[in-house]
């Protein structure tokens, strides 16, 4: 069985939103128990992360660590110029990932105890988010 | 048809470990021959990866590189509740894989001949390592 449906995320601001319970809320209505969910991000200034839960911390320093890599042309995370940030928020799309993949067990995702799904969004004139939903299985 | 599996590995420290023979195990056991095979680790202080399997400074450098870029007991980082390594550890999880699928044919994985799939411990200490196996085909 396959089951396919596309999340609209509100635009949010920078930084990781945590994903994972409307994620949970369309795996159980699919109806699908076991298999595997996909999702995939439509566009290149956000990523999808499989993350620690336990410490808010842990998301803002591997954000902070990211920065430093390919900084923003004022050298930090915060520019106002989108043409001029576009060129590192799309090296983070090289490094991170668009899309992730997990699986289904008795009609809930199989997540380690601390972990979550969220989207990383990374501009400063954050947009509405579109992403596809894949669930494969029986 | 669809088979789920859970698998644990012990780890003592930081590098890589090859789980390539525990896979294939999991695959002949759950009597799939054609299909996709899709591993995802439950923590996010490690990570996975396909590699060449032949010279294991390969895997060695890996790990200097991945030293170098995300320096251990660097002070920009914050979350050090579990050591100097701790934080590094989730930087590197983002960086690598926390699942990926390979191709099933005739009951083995379809790898290359170089190739082999291994878990990236990145603590410096032992842990005890979750991976859950959903297998699809027929």
């Amino acid at each position: 069985m396959i089951f396919q449906d596309t999340i609209k995320l509100a635009p949010q601001g920078k930084g990781a939103a945590d994903i994972t319970e409307p994620v949970s809320e369309i795996i159980r209505d699919s109806k699908i128990t076991t298999g595997i969910c996909q999702l995939f991000v439509h566009n290149s200034f956000s990523s999808l992360l499989i993350y620690d839960t336990a410490d808010e911390e842990t998301k803002s320093q591997t954000v902070d660590f990211l920065a430093q890599l390919a900084p923003s042309s004022d050298g930090v995370t915060n520019a106002i110029d989108k043409s001029m940030e576009a060129i590192p928020e799309k090296m983070y799309a090289a490094v991170t990932q668009t899309s992730v993949s997990f699986p289904v067990k008795r009609g809930k995702p199989v997540l380690g105890i601390w972990q979550g799904i969220y989207l990383w969004e990374r501009t400063s004139q954050p947009e509405e988010r579109n992403l596809t939903i894949t669930i494969i299985g029986e | 048809m669809l088979n789920q599996q859970k698998l644990r590995f012990s780890t003592t420290g930081r590098g890589t470990y090859n789980i390539t023979t525990q896979i294939s195990e999991a695959i002949e056991k759950s009597g799939i021959r054609s299909g996709i095979c899709h591993i995802f680790i439950q923590q996010t202080s490690a990570s996975l990866i396909l590699c060449e399997n032949a010279d294991r400074t390969v895997r060695e450098d890996l790990d200097t590189f991945m030293a170098k870029l995300v320096k251990d007991g660097d002070s920009m980082y914050k979350h050090k509740d579990e050591g100097p390594d701790d934080m590094p550890a989730h930087i590197r999880t983002v960086l690598t894989q926390s699942s990926f699928s390979i191709p099933i044919h005739k009951g083995r994985c379809d790898l290359g001949i170089w190739q082999g799939i291994f878990l990236w411990e990145h603590r410096t200490s032992s842990h005890k390592r979750n991976l859950a196996l959903t297998i699809m085909g027929e």
